[in-house]
């Protein structure tokens, strides 16, 4: 892994304007991928993990969600403030997307090899026979049997476990550099999702390509992913190594999330460690840290403000008032 | 099993209430509540429903309002036009410029001595007697009526056979399709093949058939409408119930031992009153137009009732002399008819299921 | 395994749901969602069922609560075969046996509020005659309902989607007691739950067992969860049982290849360990219980599997203390 960041997130805004209020789905994210790296972005529901990934292809629907602030940077350029036709080229091509649920991001009108084969010729520039070899290749690349037969059969004609492997080829074909996958094994069983995850580190690490992986399962996280975000209520909370974070979790979620998760390979008895309470209504959030009322160790000054980001070196780092000096 | 005295709660309790009271958001509000709110932003829905209760309002009020009745019937005011003007006048302005046209296809400058009389007479007429200074704000019709007040209690009928054959179409709807949805199978079979059935008959001419030999009155008209009406809401009511009834709280009811009875009346029907609502106020203003063709005909309610029907068809035979006859019913069932489907279009908007019920 | 104490008795359940035909053509086809499932709880323990989609989980918790009618075997409850009982007679049985369900949104209905929902158990079998209860009890009921389960009773009258995902479960939870049930079968309560709600629940499930004595049937997709929630442990693959034992012994010792790959595959939450870990990758799909088997169910993804698997069913024998698996590396053909 080397130093380069491929892709600089900083400080990130999108605001849903609903008709209850202003929802600050994603208020101030910032983090770094570097090439080859895998990065996983971990958080419950309302944390904005999905518009955040939405935000960074510029996907976000508007109206009713906005944009409101911060930079994306691919290499050099904003992906934020490129016009369209030029992002356009971008997706797909040099930054990959794959969704969670594979029975509906295939169309299922058209068949695979369509499908395929129009990512393939719109960046690549190949001609019909070329785009359906690459096509036929990535997918044996994945995993799929017989591909040359397979790949004129129609999306219904797969299970879900295979069709997460059409995505996957698909979003691979033109060689990213970097992939997002945005829960990609959550609908999918244990089994399958084994395969899967481990089809993905292979083809990355074969390709070079930097992952982006979206997701609510610590499981999958300590696997498959290098260096982790932490989200809560729109912020990064945490981020650092993987390593570091489960050997030493800082913020208070992140320590309640990972004693939170029953663990195959410790009997437990008694009662689980859980976080009380509910995951936040991010409506109107007030000036506060957004987790004080289910912090074990919240503070006075938690109330009043987001607390500050606090460095504990080797790229580890906390948003938590326990951790700064100025209060 | 016994349930023990109530100890201190480890689970939650006081602390969940306030962690409950930062997470979400105070006030109870119910599903219709939300509707109403976002029925509020439609800006065309709100119009229609303001026109609709207004119109609801004007008919049921209609006997305690200041207007004539509908039977009066003041000869000499037949035929006058719309005026803020006491009768009186008016009504001597269209003689005078009726006289005046025949003076001139008679080739004559001036009045003879009959026309001269007869203007004085109608002005002693007009000083004496108390009629002539009625105000006719909509003109009146060839018997002299009061058009507004026959257009108000022409409404009062059309309407009231909008709302009680659709009152009656849902309810018939509701229970068929209901039972046909849940119970499925042969029953369900039977009484889709029964709704296909009716659905192929020739509407209008089954009606014209049964006013013929059961005579024609209000009601009859209604039974004729109403027999035929349920069809779509039925088919709509079972699709709903049908997509329902595998919902995991109905299978939640089924495992509590709930009768199919309360299955479909407490559980399902509350939750497709959405779709009904909206296709019940979408069924009067088919309820009306079918009156009133009928009446158009000459099926419809009879002398001295009238309904808007009635009062178009009346309207049509003198249009070219006397237009507002025709216009005055026709805009007024118009834009009652226009509210109603504004009205519809927007509950179906407010209603939409697919809305805020995730959390 | 002592007799006295069973609640529940399951013998030979199968549930079949033909497939294909209609008004012209026959029967296409048959799934054989349960085929064939033995297993018995005791009064006072969790039997936890863990599979992947098609194993026939959720279907075997559906034919229990007789929300289908089993298409052969017997569901013996309290003495009783539920599956013989007059309907007027049934009702009196599902007292004791109340089920809670995986989707908090669908599972309760969104026009009702929460008050309505947790007496409604109540009033169905007041409406029946089988219960006497006044207004003032039933209040008191669910308010104390509420509070067991750690809602405020001051959110009786709110409607399912003012609450969130966890809440909605505690809600469905208080439905399931409000008639005072011995066996509970919870049908994947915890997968629609973001974690830390999770944990809550489960902390929940497993207070409110100790407080009521109360019996589960608890079905899962995540090991971890069943492990932790379970004292024994029903692995299900295609409609059979492939393994069921003590909660400890099956994760310390896994008999069954199929049991040996779901543990293997199932992610720790520790990159420590997940480094370590040699994985054993299944090929293929989980398949469709559609087909007719002559031999083992997991014959096609076995990587042990020898040739007498091919030729007849195992079936599900003891071959330690309290552990039976139905495989032919343990014990032989009949």
């Amino acid at each position: 892994m080397t130093d380069e960041a491929i892709l600089r997130v900083k400080d990130l805004r999108t605001y849903f304007n609903t008709d209850e209020g202003v929802v600050k789905a994603v208020d101030g994210v910032s983090f770094e991928l570097h090439k080859g790296e895998t990065l996983g972005i971990v958080g419950e529901s309302g944390s904005g993990k999905s518009v955040t990934n939405l935000s960074i292809m510029n996907m976000i629907p508007n109206p009713p969600g906005k944009i409101v602030g911060g930079e994306v940077l691919f290499g050099e350029r904003d992906l934020l403030k490129m016009p369209l036709r030029e992002i356009r080229e971008i997706r797909g091509n040099k930054i990959s997307m794959i969704f969670q649920d594979p029975m509906t991001s295939l169309n299922p009108f058209l068949r695979i090899s369509t499908q395929m084969m129009e990512t393939i010729i719109l960046h690549q520039g190949l001609d019909k026979k070329a785009a359906k070899a690459k096509a036929i290749e990535m997918l044996a690349l994945a995993g799929i049997p017989a591909p040359q037969k397979r790949i004129d059969c129609y999306p219904h004609q797969f299970s879900g476990g295979m069709r997460q492997r059409v995505m996957i080829a698909m979003s691979l074909s033109c060689n990213p550099e970097i992939l997002i996958a945005d829960e990609p094994t959550s609908a999918l069983d244990v089994t399958i999702q084994a395969q899967i995850l481990d089809l993905m580190k292979d083809l990355t690490a074969r390709l070079g390509t930097a992952v982006i992986l979206i997701t609510h399962s610590l499981g999958v996280v300590a696997g498959t992913c290098d260096t982790l975000c932490v989200m809560y209520a729109g912020r990064v909370v945490e981020r650092g190594d993987t390593e570091d974070i489960f050997a030493s979790p800082k913020h208070p979620y992140t320590r309640g999330l990972i004693k939170s998760v029953p663990r195959l390979d410790i009997a437990s008895e008694g009662r689980l460690s859980s976080i009380r309470g509910q995951p936040p209504n991010v409506i109107d959030l007030p000036e506060c840290c957004p987790f004080y009322p289910r912090c074990d160790q919240a503070m006075d000054v938690c109330k009043k403000k987001y607390p500050e980001r606090r460095d504990f070196g080797n790229d580890h780092s906390a948003a938590c008032w326990l951790y700064s000096e100025a209060k | 099993m016994k349930f023990p005295k109530v100890r201190s709660l480890r689970i939650g309790g006081k602390a969940d209430a306030e962690l409950n009271e930062f997470a979400q958001s105070m006030k109870p509000v119910s599903l219709w509540a939300d509707a109403w709110r976002r029925l509020r932003k439609n800006k065309m829905a709100l119009a229609g429903l303001f026109i609709v209760a207004f119109y609801v309002a004007a008919v049921l009020l209609a006997p305690i309002l200041p207007i004539y009745h509908y039977e009066d019937q003041v000869i000499s005011h037949a035929n006058l036009p719309p005026s803020l003007r006491p009768a009186g006048e008016v009504m001597l302005e269209t003689r005078v410029a009726y006289m005046r046209k025949m003076m001139k296809a008679e080739s004559r400058t001036s009045f003879n001595a009959k026309e001269e009389a007869d203007i004085e007479a109608m002005k002693a007429d007009i000083k004496v007697n108390p009629d002539h200074k009625r105000v006719y704000v909509m003109g009146t019709d060839n018997l002299g009526r009061d058009l507004l007040s026959r257009t108000i209690y022409g409404g009062r009928i059309s309407i009231m056979i909008g709302l009680v054959g659709t009152i009656t179409a849902t309810l018939v709807g509701i229970l068929l399709g209901s039972i046909a949805g849940y119970t499925g199978g042969k029953i369900d079979n039977f009484i889709m093949r029964f709704v296909d059935i009716l659905y192929g008959l020739p509407y209008m001419l089954v009606v014209i058939i049964m006013m013929a030999i059961f005579g024609k009155n209000v009601i009859n008209l209604f039974v004729a409408i109403a027999l035929v009406s349920w069809l779509t809401l039925a088919r709509v009511v079972r699709g709903q119930v049908m997509s329902l009834k595998n919902a995991e709280f109905i299978e939640a009811a089924r495992s509590m031992g709930a009768s199919p009875a309360r299955i479909v009346f407490r559980h399902l029907t509350p939750n497709t009153l959405g779709v009904i609502v909206v296709f019940a106020t979408l069924l009067v203003p088919d309820f009306i137009m079918s009156e009133s063709f009928l009446s158009f005909l000459g099926l419809g309610v009879s002398a001295p009732l009238a309904s808007w029907g009635s009062l178009v068809s009346e309207g049509t035979a003198t249009m070219e002399l006397y237009p507002w006859q025709l216009l005055v019913p026709a805009i007024s069932m118009t834009l009652f008819l226009f509210a109603m489907n504004f009205l519809g279009d927007g509950l179906r908007d407010a209603l939409d299921p697919q809305s805020k019920n995730r959390a | 395994m002592s007799d006295s104490n069973v609640l529940l008795d399951v013998r030979a359940l199968k549930m079949h749901f033909p497939f294909g035909g209609g008004l012209l053509g026959g029967q296409k086809g048959v799934i054989h969602a349960v085929d064939g499932v033995d297993f018995a709880i005791n009064s006072g323990e969790t039997l936890g069922i863990v599979g992947e989609s098609g194993c026939g989980k959720s279907t075997t918790a559906r034919a229990i609560a007789q929300l289908y009618k089993p298409t052969s075997g017997e569901v013996v409850l309290n003495g009783e075969d539920l599956t013989k009982l007059s309907p007027r007679k049934l009702i009196e049985a599902r007292k004791n046996m109340q089920m809670v369900f995986q989707d908090p949104y669908a599972s309760l209905n969104p026009r009702m509020t929460a008050g309505d929902i947790i007496a409604e158990p109540l009033r169905i079998y007041m409406a029946r005659g089988l219960l006497q209860m006044s207004r003032k009890e039933t209040d008191e009921r669910v308010e104390l309902l509420m509070e067991k389960v750690g809602l405020s009773r001051f959110f009786k009258n709110r409607y399912p989607h003012e609450f969130s995902g966890g809440q909605r479960q505690r809600i469905g939870i208080a439905r399931a007691l409000a008639l005072r049930p011995s066996l509970m079968l919870c049908d994947e309560p915890v997968s629609a739950l973001d974690v830390s709600i999770q944990a809550q629940i489960l902390n929940l499930f497993k207070d409110l067992q100790e407080e009521f004595g109360l019996t589960y049937l608890f079905i899962a997709h995540d090991l971890a969860v069943i492990q932790y929630i379970s004292t024994r442990v029903a692995v299900m693959y295609l409609g059979i049982i492939a393994e069921i034992s003590g909660s400890a012994d099956l994760y310390k010792n896994p008999l069954h290849p199929y049991t040996q790959a779901l543990l293997s595959a199932a992610p720790i939450p520790d990159p420590a360990i997940e480094k370590k870990r040699k994985r054993i990758i299944l090929t293929g799909d989980v398949p469709s219980p559609d087909k007719e088997r002559t031999g083992c169910y997991f014959y096609d993804r076995c990587w042990k599997r020898m040739d007498k698997c091919a030729q007849c069913v195992p079936k599900l024998k003891e071959v330690g203390p309290g552990h039976k698996v139905a495989c032919f590396l343990y014990h032989d053909p009949d």
